[in-house]
C-alpha cells in the first residue's frame, strides 16, 4: 500500500471502512512519514476543539396557537396518508375516477328520448351541442347493426328448423308407407291361414 | 450509552399529529447543536438566535413532509443551512454568497474561558477558521463540531459528497499550516 494523504484524512474522519482501516494500520506502522502526518492532523483537530459550544441564550418553545396549527383538513389528511390504508384509499379513488369517467363518456341511454320533454331530440341538441356524429345517431346505428344481426339469425335457424321439419315429414311418409306394406302383408297372411282351414286334409294312405 | 425514554422518532411522530409538546421536547434536544452550527456559519450570537427560532418553526411546519424520521438531523441541518444563506442573500444580495465572511468572530464565537484549552490557542483556531472560505468553514463545522458523516453532509449541503471531501481536506491541510505553532504548544 502506497502513502496517500487522502486516505489519511479519511481515517482520521473514521470514514474508512473496516478493511482499509486494516490496511492502513499495518500501513502506518512502516511508514514513520505517515505516522507524523497523521500526528500533525490529530494535533490540528485537537486544538480545533479548544473552541467551546456555547449555551443557547435564550431557550426556545412553541405554544399551542392556533396560528402554527395545521388546518384540521391537512391534520386528517397527513394522518390519513401516513396511514397503512392509504393505498386502499389511492386504489378506491383511482377507481371512483375510472367509473366516473366511463359514465361521462358512454352514449346517452335510449332512455332519455323518452322523457316527457316536449321535443326530446330539440332538447338534447340545445344542451350539447351537435359532435361530428351525434349520441343518439352512434346509438341508432348500434340498434341498426343489432337488428341486423338478430334477423340474420333468426333467418338461418329458421332455415334450418324448416329443413328439420321437411326431414321430419319425409321420414313420416316413409313410415306410413312401412306401415300399410306391413298391413298388406298381415292380411295375406290371415288369409293364407284361413285357405288352410277350409281345404281337404290328406288321409294317410289314401292314394287311390 | 444514554438512554432515553422517548426516542426523537416518536417524539417526531407525535409532533407530526400536532403535539406541540412533543415537539417542545425534540427542540430542547437539538437547540444548543443548532445553534452553535449557526453560530459558528454567521459570527453573530443574534443572528444565530433569530436563525434557530426560524429553523424550528420551519421544522414544524414541514415535519408532515419528513418520510424517513431516522433523517431528521440533516433534514433539520438542510433548513438551518437554507435559512442562514437566505439571510446572507437577503443582506447582500449583489454579492456572491460563497465569497461572503462572517461578522467579526470575537463577538459570535467564545475563546478561552473556562475551556481546558489555553486562551491563546482558542483565539488561534477561531482566526484560523475565520481565514477559510465559507464553504470550507461550514465544512469543517459539519463534520468536526457537529460529527456528521460526508453523505449526511452532501444532504445538507446539497453537493456530491466528493464536493465535500475536497472542501473539508483543503480545509484541514489550511488550518493544519495556520496552527502548526501553536497547536504544538497548547495541545498536549
Amino acid at each position: 500500500m502506497s502513502c496517500s494523504p487522502i486516505l489519511l484524512k479519511d481515517y482520521l474522519m473514521k470514514e474508512l471502512a473496516e478493511p482499509e482501516r486494516r490496511n492502513l494500520d499495518v500501513h502506518l506502522k512502516g511508514c514513520p512519514e505517515c505516522r507524523e502526518e497523521l500526528d500533525r492532523l490529530r494535533l490540528t483537530e485537537a486544538a480545533l476543539f479548544s473552541l467551546r459550544e456555547e449555551e443557547i441564550p435564550q431557550r426556545i418553545a412553541f405554544v399551542s396557537d392556533p396560528v402554527f396549527e395545521p388546518a384540521p383538513w391537512r391534520r386528517w389528511w397527513s394522518a390519513l396518508w401516513a396511514s397503512p390504508a392509504r393505498l386502499g384509499f389511492v386504489s378506491a379513488a383511482m377507481l371512483s375516477g375510472a367509473i366516473l369517467f366511463s359514465a361521462a363518456t358512454r352514449p346517452a341511454p335510449i332512455a332519455v328520448t323518452t322523457t316527457p320533454a316536449p321535443a326530446p331530440v330539440q332538447t338534447m341538441a340545445a344542451v350539447q351541442p351537435p359532435p361530428a356524429m351525434s349520441d343518439a345517431e352512434i346509438q341508432r346505428r348500434i340498434d341498426s347493426a343489432v337488428t341486423k344481426a338478430v334477423t340474420a339469425s333468426h333467418e338461418q335457424e329458421m332455415v334450418q328448423v324448416r329443413e328439420l321439419v321437411s326431414d321430419l315429414e319425409q321420414k313420416r311418409q316413409q313410415l306410413k308407407l312401412a306401415m300399410a306394406e306391413l298391413d298388406i302383408y298381415q292380411r295375406r297372411a290371415e288369409n293364407v291361414r284361413l285357405m288352410s282351414y277350409d281345404m281337404p286334409r290328406p288321409t294317410p294312405g289314401g292314394q287311390q | 450509552m444514554i438512554f432515553r425514554a422517548v426516542e426523537d422518532g416518536d417524539l417526531i411522530r407525535q409532533a407530526a399529529r400536532g403535539s406541540v409538546e412533543a415537539y417542545n421536547l425534540l427542540v430542547s434536544r437539538w437547540e444548543k447543536r443548532v445553534y452553535n452550527y449557526l453560530l459558528r456559519i454567521t459570527g453573530n450570537r443574534e443572528d444565530a438566535l433569530d436563525l434557530t427560532q426560524d429553523v424550528f418553526l420551519k421544522a414544524y411546519q414541514n415535519l408532515r413532509k419528513l418520510d424517513d424520521h431516522a433523517r431528521f438531523a440533516p433534514w433539520l441541518y438542510r433548513i438551518a443551512h437554507n435559512e442562514a444563506y437566505s439571510m446572507f442573500r437577503k443582506r447582500r444580495p449583489e454579492s456572491d454568497v460563497d465569497e461572503m465572511e462572517p461578522e467579526a468572530t470575537q463577538t459570535g464565537i467564545t475563546v478561552g474561558g473556562s475551556s481546558v484549552f489555553p486562551i491563546e490557542l482558542s483565539l488561534a483556531v477561531a482566526s484560523a477558521l475565520e481565514r477559510l472560505s465559507p464553504d470550507q468553514r461550514e465544512a469543517v463545522v459539519l463534520k468536526i463540531y457537529q460529527g456528521f458523516k460526508f453523505e449526511e453532509m452532501a444532504e445538507i449541503l446539497e453537493c456530491p459528497v466528493s464536493t465535500v471531501k475536497s472542501r473539508l481536506y483543503t480545509a484541514l491541510d489550511l488550518l493544519k499550516t495556520e496552527l502548526a505553532p501553536v497547536s504544538a504548544r497548547g495541545v498536549s
